[in-house]
């Protein structure tokens, strides 16, 4: 077995939008993915002290990154909705309207994200 | 130049119907013979697939069929030209393959209670084709194919391009091929050939067959001494779709459509009153063209056409029942047959005549066997009953292949000589690839079809085919000169195509002139010239045997057994 | 009505591989494949495509046209534009222009076993076995595959995994063991549900998509994953 296109993931030429979600949502696991290490990291430094921790902290939760963290929750959100539709077609479940499907978890997951980030709006800039 | 020799007992050429069930009853027969299925395209893209209407078998003798009616049905049919004695036996071996491929997965369209159904079909006395859908062939390819994989001594060269037959002392000892993908030519050596490359119905323009279709074996047999039998028999198939000659099944009208010129009227009432659309094929395309002829036909940008009319079938029917011509209709002419008629024509549609063999699939040549369209058994005469040819693909392909088997046995390997070899490699790398003309082998084909679609279609006369004729042998005198632009070895379809269109040639003068001698109408020969059968003179089958300035026509005489030949009427 | 059009052809001439431009008038009605046939009759006889029935049965045309794998002799030229970008297949081997090797893609499918499986089997004297048309509805949409390659072209697992079995096979595999004749289901789930078979779908749905006979193969894989999970799951207590 070689590896052989990576690229075979991303490419949408031609493509429909089953394949603009997956490859959306391989995307946003990578991300996420990188996330997480870079969260657990910071959990980490926890051990070597509080301060390196805040210092951690303090350079990234800022007004000015918020509108990372407000991608950062769209691609979460993106990510576990649509994840929810790949489990559902993958027991064979509502075959039928996997594109309707796409659009349904989209759109919630739209929804969420606004609500997400006017609450980290709120938040951040202590409204 | 690497010269590979592949050693085999039995080489099938051709993995169409006839092809694969002559491998699988060969391996049914002994698990130790080691047989080679050659074929230039994959299994599954040979042209049987294209078999839309169903397949012909006696089922239900409780139900009022039987033996008997449908050998008379199919030596009527077959204008009295068909061997009797083997049309007996292939009578009574099909209802046996059809269970074979229900036990083997085929699909088979079902009846509310589970058992195998069947339909009405053109010449037919009885409703015995069996069928699947619309997509007849396409499901027993596939169930054949599938089938094959089971077997370890079937070996298989897909995308082989077989150029070539080697014959001593009247014994075949192997054939040549060229594999497409390398390029290279390799040699099998075997003690036992089968042919089943199908039929030529490339030859003509306006036709229902497959690209690939272009009679190659035909050709590689007559080339090589074999004769060809009853090939001036050209079918005509009434309703190809227009503009591209795709196949309307006969099945649309035995599910009961209708055929009708500009007036609306179901002319079939004056040609054939009885069974009116369903009367045998070439009574319903003379029919259709005279309709033309006289005046009668629709005008359509392509020229005239007959209206195909499946409208009152309903919906649901055609759904259930012709669901692939719905779809062609709509993809090929943008018409939906649920809501208008089809436009059609008639249309070339399948090769009577082929090489020579006896009921068992036999050649004059040892060793050698024809099974399929490619041979001529001969079952169809002078007109082929619809349903008929997939039956007789499964019926002779396991004659042959167990056949090939008993001859086999206890058999040794005569060797192909390096000097064949040789003059093989010198044939096609020099004297075809190599050379430099002027001449586009394509334009050459253009010019066939025109010739043949023109000279030697449903009406002929002597005048016409004399000079068609003529300017065949002139096409063949401009193929000497010309040039395949592709000079690569690997996946070189030029090459391939450009002799492919000799074969046509050679078999093209087989059929003008095994037409032109024949001065009589019978079955899909008609001439307007000599528009009588005669038995008197004529109640014989064609031989043709290749010369270099052409064929040589000889006569054998028709078995006939229990039917004597009578006027047909429908 | 006729209409200048640009066929750019992906060429690749078992060396190097290059694009090339055709411009030809073509007529409404006119399909892909007539216009690869009228650039190689016509324009440059080099050209390597494969095509047999011209009537979408034979699964021999298959291209991508603007990126999406469909058969040439279904398109129609019109319906696609005036300029046609015209590649092979992707997830196979070019072995010349417009041709890929499809030889592996017919090893995966008979690698699944892809016919009846019976005790019973008797080739000397076959019985009618009997199928009501329901049953017969349960897989009949899915023996409609023609073997074409578009949904494996189309497919991003195959892209990445030369050993995935690809919607085709295992849609060969779920077409038998649906079939009420069949007897081999435990054998096939067995070959299905390795590492190169079933769990490797990530449901991108593509295959369906371009499906030109609308087999719906994305449908039977996940099918076939239930029943394969059902199957790994008896196994286990077995
Ligand atoms: C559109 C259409 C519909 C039809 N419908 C029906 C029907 O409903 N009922 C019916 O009974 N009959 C029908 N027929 C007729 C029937 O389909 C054919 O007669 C039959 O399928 C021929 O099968 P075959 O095995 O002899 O040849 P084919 O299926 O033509 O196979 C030929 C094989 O030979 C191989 N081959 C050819 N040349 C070479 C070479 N040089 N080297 C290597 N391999 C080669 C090819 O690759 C192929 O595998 C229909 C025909 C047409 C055109
Ligand atoms: C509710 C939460 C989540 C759900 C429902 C979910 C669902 C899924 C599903 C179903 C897949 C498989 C997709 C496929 O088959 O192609 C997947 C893939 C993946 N997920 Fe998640 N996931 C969630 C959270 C996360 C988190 C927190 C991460 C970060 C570490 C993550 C990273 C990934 C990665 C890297 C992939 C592989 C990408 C791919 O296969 O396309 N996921 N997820
Ligand atoms: S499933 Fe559809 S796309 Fe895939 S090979 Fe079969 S016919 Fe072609
Ligand atoms: S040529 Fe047969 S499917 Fe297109």
């Amino acid at each position: 077995m070689e590896m052989r296109r990576v690229s075979g993931w991303f490419t949408l030429k031609g493509k429909s939008i089953n394949s603009i979600a997956y490859s959306f949502h391989r995307l946003t696991g990578m991300v996420l993915l990188l996330y997480l290490i870079a969260h657990l990291s910071f959990l980490t430094s926890l051990r070597i002290g509080e301060e390196t921790y805040t210092a951690f902290i303090s350079t990234t939760v800022r007004p000015e990154t918020l509108p990372l963290d407000s991608l950062l929750f769209l691609a979460t959100f993106y990510h576990a909705f649509n994840g929810l539709r790949v489990v559902l077609n993958e027991f064979g479940l509502l075959y039928e309207v996997r594109k309707a499907l796409i659009y349904v978890m989209t759109l919630l997951a739209l929804i969420f994200w606004l609500y997400s980030t006017y609450m980290m709006y709120v938040f951040v800039t202590g409204w | 130049m690497s010269m590979e020799v592949i050693k085999h007992d039995i080489v099938i050429i051709g993995a169409g119907l006839a092809g694969l069930r002559a491998a699988i009853a060969a391996a049914e027969k002994s698990r130790e013979v080691s047989i080679a299925l050659i074929s230039k395209t994959y299994p599954i893209r040979c042209h049987s697939v294209c078999a839309e209407g169903g397949t012909a078998a006696v089922l239900r003798e409780d139900e009022g069929d039987s033996f008997d009616l449908h050998a008379w049905d199919t030596i009527k049919g077959a204008d009295f030209l068909a061997d009797q004695d083997a049309v007996e036996f292939f009578v009574r071996e099909i209802p046996k393959e059809i269970l074979r491929l229900d036990n083997w997965g085929c699909p088979w369209s079902r009846r509310e209670d589970g058992r195998i159904a069947q339909r009405a079909f053109g010449g037919q006395s009885f409703n015995r084709t069996v069928f699947a859908a619309d997509r007849t062939g396409f499901h027993e390819v596939h169930t054949l194919y599938e089938r094959s994989l089971m077997y370890p001594n079937i070996v298989r060269y897909d995308e082989y391009f077989v150029t070539n037959l080697f014959i001593e002392d009247n014994a075949v000892k192997g054939v040549s091929a060229i594999q497409l993908k390398t390029g290279d030519l390799v040699f099998f050596n075997a003690k036992a050939v089968i042919l089943a490359t199908g039929g030529a119905g490339r030859l003509y323009g306006f036709t229902t067959y497959s690209h690939q279709v272009t009679g190659d074996g035909l050709a590689i047999a007559y080339r090589a001494g074999v004769p060809l039998k009853d090939m001036e028999f050209v079918q005509f198939h009434p309703t190809g779709l227009i503009p591209s000659g795709i196949l309307m099944t006969e099945a649309c009208r035995g599910e009961g459509g209708y055929l009708r010129n500009r007036d609306g009227e179901r002319f079939m009432a004056r040609y054939a009153p009885e069974r009116m659309e369903l009367a045998p094929r070439d009574v319903v395309a003379r029919a259709m063209w005279t309709e033309i002829i006289e005046g009668r036909g629709f005008e359509g940008p392509y020229g005239p056409y007959i209206a195909l009319d499946l409208t009152h079938l309903g919906e649901e029917k055609i759904e259930e029942r012709l669901p692939l011509i719905r779809d062609a209709a709509r993809k090929f002419a943008g018409i939906d047959p649920v809501e208008e008629p089809i436009p059609v024509k008639p249309v070339a549609h399948y090769t009577m005549g082929g090489v020579h063999t006896n009921m068992w699939t036999e050649t004059p040549v040892r060793g050698l066997y024809a099974a399929g369209e490619v041979a001529a058994v001969s079952i169809h005469g002078a007109n082929r009953l619809g349903s008929n040819s997939t039956a007789e693909c499964l019926v002779f392909g396991r004659v042959a292949g167990e056949k090939a088997v008993e001859y086999v046995t206890g058999k040794s390997f005569a060797e192909i000589t390096k000097e064949e070899m040789l003059a093989e490699e010198k044939r096609l790398f020099d004297e075809i690839l190599g050379k430099s003309g002027d001449e586009n082998p394509y334009e050459i084909k253009k010019e066939l079809n025109e010739t043949m679609d023109k000279h030697f279609w449903i009406f002929k006369t002597g005048e016409e085919m004399k000079e068609g004729v003529k300017k065949i042998q002139e096409l063949k005198r401009k193929y000497e000169n010309i040039e395949i632009v592709d000079k690569k070895k690997g996946f070189n379809t030029d090459l391939m195509q450009a002799m492919e269109i000799g074969f046509m040639l050679d078999l093209a003068e087989v059929v003008a002139v095994g037409a032109y001698t024949r001065t009589e109408s019978r079955g899909a020969h008609y001439r307007l010239d000599y528009p009588k059968r005669d038995d008197e003179n004529w109640l014989k089958h064609t031989l043709a045997y290749y010369t270099p300035e052409g064929p040589k026509l000889d006569y054998i005489p028709v078995t006939i057994t229990r039917w004597q030949p009578v006027e047909r009427k429908y | 009505m006729e209409r200048e059009v640009l066929f750019r052809i992906r060429r690749f001439d078992g060396e190097k591989e290059y694009w090339q431009d055709f411009r030809f008038t073509a007529r409404k009605g006119m399909t892909v494949l007539e216009g690869l046939y009228f650039i190689k009759e016509s324009l440059d006889g080099s050209l390597a495509f494969r095509a047999s029935c011209r009537m979408g049965v034979c699964g021999s045309c298959a291209v991508k046209v603007n990126g999406k794998p469909r058969l040439a002799c279904e398109t129609q030229i019109f319906d696609v534009g005036d300029v046609l970008e015209i590649e092979p297949l992707d997830n196979m081997p070019v072995l010349k222009d417009l041709v890929v090797d499809m030889d592996g893609f017919f090893r995966k499918h008979e690698a699944v076993k892809p016919y009846l499986i019976r005790k019973d089997d008797d080739y000397k004297n076959p019985k009618e076995l009997l199928q009501t048309p329901k049953e017969l509805h349960a897989y009949y949409d899915f023996s409609l595959c023609i073997k074409c390659g578009a949904c494996y072209s189309a497919c991003p697992a195959s892209a990445t995994r030369s050993d995935y079995l690809g919607p085709a096979a295992i849609t060969a595999a779920y077409r038998f063991c649906m079939d009420s004749r069949d007897e081999g289901k435990e054998e096939r789930l067995g070959l299905v549900s390795g590492s190169d078979g079933v769990w490797r779908c990530h449901f991108n749905a593509e295959c369906s998509e371009v499906c030109p006979k609308s087999v719906e193969p994305a449908k039977a894989m996940q099918k076939m994953r239930l029943m394969s999970a059902i199957h790994m799951i008896k196994s286990i207590f077995r």
